[in-house]
């Protein structure tokens, strides 16, 4: 464990120095950490290099670079918490209708509604589809009393279905030759990343990843039963519904900006569990840790395997958690 | 009388700086450009080839999104021979701040996506300005019908920021020229009805009112079968087009289906037996380069006429 806690962070800055370092035009590292120097303390490093190569260093990879670290971070803690409170091993951020919403919103604002609040629009419409498909799902689960674990789940996966069949409807009525657009929104994608839009997923990512880390007993006792649960004094369906409503937060906030990326949210608690075994106060920064460092890589090989196209992320991280899954089953147990 | 010279020297100087700016009009936005850019990067062979006809390689650092899906003919290849394609796709933000670009023309579905990446908005901070393609305000805003004054307008446009105006003067007087003696000698009668046939087997995948090809089409003394579908570019179904029942099919040539194969589909498929232009067996094809909106597109009437009513 404390080779985690030492080695985690060293291994995370160095991925996000080589997150910088590489895309799809050729810096020399020199030059990168000249540019880096100088934003930290101007003038430091002599300028060498144009104002092409300074904006692609600061303001497309950098930014990028951050994105990627707050939304693996951000998928793996929601991913890690509805495991604990469903029980579920295969429990993941898109599976309870939150993605599915936030794709909604998406699809209405690229195909139908037009950009009206310029580069914002997107994503604002996104969350608010995210937050709308968390609030039904939530009239679902209240109206079917569905806040049992499966129950839940279940609800989460009907109102998913359904919301995308009307995406889907979107899609076609849409201008087919602008479907493309939606197809790579669908498959997620860290290009949009800006400095200032960071700002907006890293409150939500700070203000609800402090929530849930203030209550990783709760999320302890959670995974072991509802009775359990129930009996350490935790009011156990309430409980179950924040928390699905703070990971819908987070979801939303990530899928508004980088689209649906898939599998993070899965696999990363897997693999923090097996490296720190089943305490949620391990699990859950282990698993943010391990959520930042995936991404940060899997953004590196979407910028440099078909260089220099940009591979959707989500297409990455699809091959990697399938590959991940088939190992999981020949294990013994999950 | 010192302060005369000097104020007119001065009224002068500004006015010959004020000239120097020009500022178009692209889809709902005016830009304003100081000077002609002198880094630009075209997407796709219809503008690229807009770039060529006004003579603007010395002012390209390079061209995007061709040999991705369309492969560039011989005379396009000689143009471009000296540039560097930076992206066999659309291009990335990366790829144009690299190439130290400072103009991108472009067209939405043409190298840039509603909400995406690379738009005039997320270009601005690196001081890459965009002129958009006209025929592509359609998704953006609310544009009239497709026509060949699209292509026009956007030559002026170029013609203006480039500083080569009468170079795109004499061009499109030289097209429409050119066009007017055509259609002088042409002997039309009734509108001849045309289908655009891009791609599809289950459903086609046709041009609407949007789209140049409708243009062209009624260019040439045809109207397209299709052109109340208020779409650019368009899915509809085979029953529209039985329906419709179109004497001439416009085939669109591009990528690994060949247009002989589409013409074979077409052929084949016994439900299209009692279409006139199968009965008749009337194809026409028209290179991709040719049905998009560019300097082509005379040359696409030209082969659509020349089809429709060979006399």
């Amino acid at each position: 464990m404390s080779f985690l806690l030492f080695g985690g962070p060293v291994v995370l800055l160095v991925s996000l120095s080589i997150a910088v370092s590489v895309g799809a035009v050729a810096v020399p590292a020199g030059t990168v950490w000249g540019i880096l120097a100088n934003k930290l303390s101007p003038r430091l490093v002599e300028q060498t290099w144009s104002h092409g190569r300074e904006a692609i260093v600061w303001n497309i990879r950098f930014p990028r670079a951050i994105l990627a670290m707050m939304v693996g971070a951000g998928l793996a803690i929601v991913g890690a918490s509805l495991q604990a409170v469903t029980r579920n091993p295969l429990a993941d951020p898109h599976l309870l209708g939150i993605s599915s919403g936030g794709a909604f919103g998406a699809i209405f604002a690229l195909l139908h509604s037009g950009l009206f609040l310029g580069v914002l629009t997107v994503p604002l419409m996104a969350f608010i589809g995210a937050l709308t498909a968390t609030l039904i799902v939530l009239g679902v689960s209240r109206l079917a009393d569905a806040s049992s674990a499966d129950r839940l789940v279940l609800a989460g996966v009907a109102v998913s279905f359904i919301i995308m069949a009307a995406a889907n409807g979107l899609i076609f009525l849409g201008d087919p030759r602008a479907s493309h657009t939606v197809v790579f929104w669908m498959l997620g994608g860290l290009g949009l990343a800006q400095w200032d839009h960071l700002i907006y997923p890293l409150v939500i990512l700070i203000l609800c990843g402090a929530w849930l880390t203030l209550r990783t007993i709760q999320l302890n006792a959670m995974t072991i039963g509802d009775e359990t649960a129930a009996t350490l004094g935790i009011a156990v369906a309430r409980f179950r519904l924040i928390v699905f409503v703070i990971g819908a937060l987070i979801t939303g906030v990530m899928v508004a900006f980088s689209g649906i990326i898939g599998f993070v949210g899965l696999m990363v608690p897997h693999i923090a569990r097996m490296l720190v075994g089943g305490d949620y106060t391990r699990v859950l920064p282990v698993s943010a840790l391990v959520g930042a460092i995936f991404l940060l890589w899997a953004d590196i090989a979407a910028r440099t395997v078909i260089a220099p196209e940009d591979m959707p992320i989500g297409i990455v991280t699809g091959i990697v958690g399938g590959a991940f899954f088939v190992w999981l089953l020949g294990r013994r147990s999950l | 009388m010192k302060s005369i010279i000097l104020t007119s020297l001065l009224l002068s100087l500004s006015a010959g700086l004020a000239s120097a700016e020009t500022s178009v009009q692209s889809c709902n936005r005016t830009v304003t450009f100081d000077a002609p850019p002198e880094r630009a990067v075209s997407n796709d062979v219809n503008l690229t080839e807009m770039m060529l006809v006004l003579g603007l390689t010395d002012h390209m650092v390079g061209y995007t999104g061709i040999n991705g899906w369309n492969k560039l003919d011989a005379e396009m290849r000689e143009g471009v021979a000296a540039l560097p394609e930076l992206s066999e796709r659309y291009p990335s933000k990366e790829v144009l701040v690299g190439a130290d670009a400072d103009f991108f023309f472009a067209g939405w579905n043409y190298g840039m996506k509603v909400g995406g990446e690379v738009t005039p908005e997320t270009l601005e901070p690196f001081g890459i300005q965009v002129y958009e393609l006209t025929e592509s305000c359609t998704h953006i805003m609310d544009k009239d019908r497709a026509s060949i004054e699209d292509m026009y307008a956007d030559l002026t446009n170029l013609g203006a920021i480039f500083d080569v105006e009468e170079r795109a003067a004499a061009l499109i007087e030289g097209y429409k020229a050119d066009l007017a003696s055509f259609t002088d000698s042409l002997q039309t009668g009734k509108p001849l009805r045309a289908f655009v046939y891009d791609s599809g087997e289950d459903a086609p995948f046709t041009a609407g009112l949007y789209a140049m090809p409708t243009a062209l089409i009624e260019a040439a003394g045809g109207t397209n079968v299709m052109n109340r579908f208020e779409k650019s570019w368009g899915t509809v179904t085979w029953e529209e087009v039985v329906e419709q029942n179109p004497e001439v099919i416009v085939i669109v040539n591009y990528g690994e289906v060949t247009a002989e194969q589409k013409r074979e589909f077409m052929m084949s498929n016994p439900a299209f037996a009692e279409i006139d232009a199968i009965k008749n067996d009337r194809f026409v094809t028209l290179e991709y380069v040719e049905a998009t909106p560019g300097p082509r597109n005379i040359q696409a009437i030209k082969t659509l006429a020349e089809a429709f009513w060979e006399n």
